[in-house]
């Protein structure tokens, strides 16, 4: 349970911080100009931060598959990552890595 | 805006359910979806919160994951150039993911700048509605879905949806890699610094990859 006052606090700042860094350049087009270079470098965010955030979400989740170490979120994310390579769907990800965690932990 | 709708959906259903799942109220939900609206960041920033972890570090994890607007927004700062100052910032608002896709394919057919404005608000605003319905979706199926259908595990697979249309070449790969395994090594870090130090560290090994290539 996230206590409500805690909630709040996160959620604003989050939104105030967003909305600066979405209209940033927006206010100040005509004085600021980014470099191919940075350019460059914001592009490296999505493929720095993602599997940051969900790889350890599956690796640290207390599995119950023994013939899987107890890894079967690790081995599925890997797979799902093939799926979603291939069908470049999130609907057909979701659906895939959903199904096969719930087959592979209920039977 | 038809073809990105079916990625919003599911994503906002995600978004809702996991929303239901760590006990936020209806009300908490669409005010976060609302004030913050950016999907990535407020899945990265509930999943801290869960466990207490200091505003500070919530803070900086979900601005680092929206750091990417910038290029969007500068992207789209030629078109607003001439735009009043509140029309830019409710320009901004909207900006996402897939208002930016959308924009970036179209542009070349519209003339002028107001023209541009209307279509990209259009497409922004209905993008806007079906995420706040799909949240609100996934809201009420996250309530009455049962434990065993682990919807949680919807979070690390979001995430990788997301991934792969980043993932423009061997370089990005690399990063994407050497993220994943260091921010496995790196999770026991106090605060859950982990997540911010792997992720500028990966950032510095792009920056690294890109310029090694250019000085070949």
């Amino acid at each position: 349970m996230i206590q409500a006052q805690y909630f709040w606090l996160n959620t604003f700042l989050l939104a105030i911080g967003t909305l600066l860094i979405r209209s940033s350049i927006l206010l100040f087009s005509s004085k600021i100009v980014i470099s191919d270079r940075l350019r460059e470098i914001f592009s490296f965010i999505p493929s720095a931060v993602l599997p940051a955030l969900a790889v350890p979400m599956a690796f640290y989740h207390p599995g119950t598959v023994d013939w899987l170490m107890n890894k079967e979120r690790v081995f599925i994310l890997l797979l799902a990552t093939v799926v979603a390579y291939f069908s470049k769907k999130m609907t057909t990800t979701l659906i895939f890595g959903l199904v096969l965690l719930y087959l592979v932990t209920q039977f | 805006m038809i073809p990105i709708i079916p990625g919003i959906i599911p994503f906002g259903a995600v978004m809702g359910s996991v929303s239901s799942e760590v006990g936020l109220s209806f009300f908490q939900t669409i005010m976060m979806n609302v004030l913050v609206f950016a999907g990535a960041a407020q899945l990265a920033s509930l999943d801290l919160m869960k466990t207490e972890t200091p505003v500070l570090i919530v803070l900086i994890t979900g601005l680092i994951i929206n750091l990417r607007f910038i290029l969007y927004s500068a992207a789209y700062s030629p078109v607003m150039q001439k735009s009043k100052l509140l029309s830019r910032v409710f320009n901004s608002y909207f900006l996402t993911d897939q208002s930016y896709a959308i924009m970036s394919a179209h542009e070349h057919r519209l003339s002028s700048n107001n023209q541009k404005i209307q279509f990209y608000l259009g497409a922004a605003i209905c993008m806007w509605t079906v995420w706040q319905l799909s949240v609100i979706a996934g809201f009420v199926f996250g309530n009455f879905a049962p434990k065993s259908w682990a919807l949680e595990f919807a979070i690390p697979l979001s995430f990788i949806c997301l991934l792969i249309p980043s993932l423009k070449n061997n370089k990005y790969v690399a990063v994407a890699v050497f993220s994943a395994i260091t921010s496995v090594s790196l999770r026991p870090i106090p605060y859950n610094l982990g997540l911010i130090t792997t992720a500028t560290l990966s950032i510095l090994l792009g920056i690294y990859l890109s310029r090694k290539k250019r000085t070949q």
